[in-house]
């Protein structure tokens, strides 16, 4: 049996099982209750209230929107290839879900004789399986804007085939130095290096500069504004999923928010120490510290979205290739003859 | 007792994996829809890699997924979407010559696996010993960069051709250039 599966398997099964379960039902509820808080801070931001008819302070919106898209009636386009054209909104889902499995948030407690990890599965190449993972979701965008039949839903999953396979590289360059820092590719591994190595320093200090590559790259990989081409209204009616309605859209819509919460977590992990806080107290509330950094980071995307306006297309494009590139490749090789030298 | 019951799921999902890359192959083959036809690959390359996983190289099946399965796919699809290949007719098949050349090179191929598993099936019927650190990305790393370094190296700089002429390939004449041309 591969060391893949050992890994994963340290604790009874059933235990990986049930954190699993807990694990999708609190991002599937943090994914309802973004849509809300970004709803509310944009309205905040614009002078207005946002969203407060629908239970107290609106809070019962998510649900809401939830019984409106189940019970919409699930068209589709006549001449839309049917089959991919139900699945693809299933494997863009299911690839931004399975990504959080590998992210740590807990130092690991005893709860009933058994000892319970901070983690569901610790992969040794924790991080080239969340990159993986993420280029199989992207599938679903392309797939589903070409088997709708629509002109502006294969304009939409065109652009967002180009921008994501421009930022990928950048991302993907941006994590270098934090992997040739910590010397591994498992998120627990990099979670306990930033606490003992660094003096309780998480990576975004002297990883400053790949921690802003990875935001600014991470917006554009999740088309969020300003970088939200593949959705500009005013040129192509919605993206992609044009010609979706009903729970196939919200399960396109699950797919984008939950990236962005993966996104975050992500970051949250390599450059903000994960669940540790600094200083050697209070360790064992990990979850709380690693949701408050999530929060932070998450409103950081709301409040650009709500200031900066889209950028135009060929400035999105000389952006990834001719600004991030280089500077993330600067950053990792740097990183490289630093950590040799030193 | 759990090593068998271990054993069987490694058998489930091998056997599975196996039909999927079979499947798929076939699929890319016959369908004569380009845009399936790639999807069958982006199939057979996974299942490609969780054969991989089954081998002990989970570095090599997630590079697997994330560079062929992943980006090479996704260029593949953009440039078959991007031209239309719904409306497009089946491919009449070539000159004469390449399909005896194809039918020569598949046969070959499939001599030498019989071959392989004819007479050396005593080697292959039980997995051969492999360390814990096996497939790990620091393993594959010191392999590029003391057994196999000229081979890396040569390879680095076929890529950096390639990127070379891609740009190369890609620069537009300015409009002067056209004029006098």
């Amino acid at each position: 049996m591969s060391a893949l599966f050992l890994a994963a398997t340290t604790e009874p099964w059933w235990i990986s099982l049930i954190k699993a379960a807990i694990i999708i039902n609190i991002v599937l509820v943090t994914f309802a209750y973004l849509t809300l808080a970004e709803r509310k801070i944009m309205g905040r931001m614009q002078l207005r209230y946002g969203p407060n008819r629908a239970g107290p302070f609106g809070l019962l919106q998510p649900i809401a929107d939830l019984v409106k898209l189940v019970r919409k009636e699930s068209f589709f386009p006549a001449a839309a290839i049917d089959v991919l054209y139900i699945f693809s909104p299933f494997i863009a889902a299911f690839a931004a879900l399975s990504t959080f499995s590998v992210i740590p948030w807990g130092p690991g407690w005893h709860i009933g004789g058994y000892y319970v990890t901070g983690y569901v599965a610790n992969v040794p190449i924790a991080l080239i399986l969340i990159f993986a993972v993420g280029s199989i979701g992207i599938y679903g965008f392309i797939v589903g804007g070409w088997s709708s039949d629509s002109k502006y839903a294969l304009l939409g999953s065109m652009r967002t085939c180009a921008q994501l396979v421009s930022y990928e590289v950048s991302l993907a360059l941006s994590v270098l130095g934090v992997v040739i820092m910590s010397r591994s590719l498992s998120l627990v591994d990099i979670v306990d290096r930033q606490y003992h190595e660094w003096w309780y320093l998480p990576y975004a200090v002297p990883q400053f500069v790949g921690f802003v590559v990875f935001m600014l790259a991470g917006t554009a990989e999740t088309a969020r504004a300003p970088f939200d081409l593949p959705e500009a209204e005013q040129e192509l009616v919605a993206g992609y999923h044009t010609e979706y309605g009903g729970m196939r859209f919200g399960l396109f819509t699950m797919a984008e928010y939950i990236n962005l919460i993966t996104l975050s977590g992500l970051a949250v992990t390599l450059f903000l120490g994960g669940w540790h806080i600094p200083g050697p107290w209070l360790q064992a509330y990990g979850p709380i510290w690693f949701l408050l950094k999530l929060g932070a980071l998450i409103f950081v995307f709301i409040w650009m979205r709500a200031t900066l306006p889209r950028l135009r297309y060929d400035q999105l494009m000389r952006f990834g290739w001719k600004v991030l590139l280089p500077v993330a490749t600067l950053n990792a090789v740097i990183t490289a003859i630093v950590v040799v030298a030193v | 007792m759990i090593a068998s019951v271990g054993n069987v799921l490694v058998w489930m999902v091998w056997v599975g994996a196996a039909t999927a890359c079979l499947a798929s192959g076939i699929a890319v083959v016959t369908l004569t829809n380009p845009f399936f036809s790639a999807l069958g690959l982006i199939g057979n390359l996974s299942s490609l890699a969780v054969l991989y996983l089954l081998a002990s190289a989970e570095f090599v099946a997630a590079a697997q997924v994330l560079v062929y399965a992943g980006a090479v796919m996704v260029m593949f699809l953009f440039v078959i979407a991007y031209l239309g290949g719904r409306a497009d007719a089946p491919w009449a098949g070539g000159s004469k010559l390449f399909r005896i050349a194809a039918v020569v090179t598949g046969g070959a191929l499939l001599a030498e696996t019989l071959v392989a598993l004819l007479w050396k099936s005593s080697r292959l019927s039980h997995s051969a010993a492999v360390g814990p650190t096996f497939g790990s990305p620091a393993e594959i790393g010191r392999s590029f960069l003391t057994d196999h370094l000229l081979a890396f190296e040569v390879t680095s700089i076929v890529l950096l051709v390639a990127a070379i002429g891609g740009v190369v390939l890609g620069i537009q004449p300015s409009p002067e250039e056209e004029t006098t041309a």
